[in-house]
């Protein structure tokens, strides 16, 4: 499959089927974001949202300042917020951030096999999905799912590399207590 | 465990249903045209509106030109050269003096933003050629 940047490059060259291709290419990832943050029911609206808003800012984006995946992630993370604060349901900041304190980063990314027995459940793993707070499951989806590497998810939440390092240590000991709890 | 962390979760990935991004594809298809529809018409009557007053502000500045006594210092030129040669810094500015530089600024203008929305009006027309 063609990079980004060149099919970002033959789109703005007057290639339309460019940016069918992108669009193809990077649908199911933005759905299945959306579809944890907004449910599946608005997620289809969302994503068309989305893409409607990255085809629109495409000539705006510089290929020399950030990677296409994590611009469109960006994007979809801005409009899953405005579309949450618009329900008034909380927002990514205002969840999880509770009493932020920097702390020593350990390798906290280790699971006891029990833990792991139960999240082969696919139902399990979707019910603690659900019930992880919306800031720490984007950082497990975004490095999990999507093999973002923290750096990259910095650049999408806009935060130093070891807030998100923390979030993700704080991800992983939220998802051991649910799991813990169940 | 990196690695069967990510083999989990990507287990749970939330597929779209089939047909979605030819769904997106086609809203954004739509869009483009309804866009250029819209910037088509906006530059045909900038077009039009320049158009219509290059004409009058033509006419205007003949009007002026006439009643300044330019084409009369004008025509001293081909009549009397010699006169000129000799007072050509007198002549100059008699003529610049006659000149209505305010409407010919206003017509300058008008001219070019005509020829702008032309230029505007042939890249909307091969834009959507390439979309249809």
């Amino acid at each position: 499959m063609e990079e980004d940047y060149l099919l970002i490059k033959k789109y703005l060259d007057g290639d339309q089927a460019s940016l069918k291709m992108l669009i193809d290419k990077h649908t199911p990832s933005i759905y299945n974001f959306t579809s944890r943050f907004v449910g599946v029911d608005q997620a289809k609206d969302t994503t068309q949202e989305i893409f409607i808003k990255v085809w629109k800012n495409l000539k705006n984006f510089d290929v020399s300042k950030a990677q296409f995946k994590t611009w469109i992630f960006t994007i979809a993370r801005n409009t899953i917020t405005d579309y949450l604060r618009k329900k008034k349901s909380i927002s990514f900041s205002s969840m999880g951030e509770d009493n932020f304190i920097e702390e020593t980063i350990k390798d906290e990314s280790d699971l006891p096999d029990e833990i792991f027995q139960k999240l082969q459940d696919k139902e399990m793993l979707n019910k603690v999905l659900e019930e992880i707070p919306a800031l720490y499951k984007e950082v497990l989806m975004l490095h999990y799912q999507e093999d973002m590497t923290f750096k990259e998810i910095g650049e999408v939440l806009n935060k130093p590399l070891n807030t998100v390092k923390n979030y993700h240590f704080r991800a992983i000991k939220k998802l051991k207590e649910i799991c813990t709890k169940v | 465990m990196n690695n069967d962390l990510s083999k989990l979760m990507k287990q749970a990935y939330n597929q779209p249903e089939t047909g979605l991004s030819a769904d997106i594809w086609r809203v954004i298809e739509v869009k483009q045209a309804e866009g250029l529809k819209i910037k088509s018409l906006s530059y045909g009557f900038i077009g039009i509106l320049s158009l219509g007053g290059f004409v009058l502000m033509s006419v205007s500045i003949v009007k002026q030109l006439s009643t300044s006594g330019f084409f009369q210092y004008f025509s001293l030129a081909f009549s009397d050269g010699s006169l000129i040669s000799v007072y050509w810094k007198e002549y100059l500015l008699s003529l610049s003096d006659s000149l209505p530089v305010a409407s010919l600024g206003v017509t300058f203008f008008l001219l070019f933003s005509m020829l702008v929305s032309i230029k505007k009006s042939i890249e909307q027309y091969k834009n959507k050629l390439l979309i249809s």
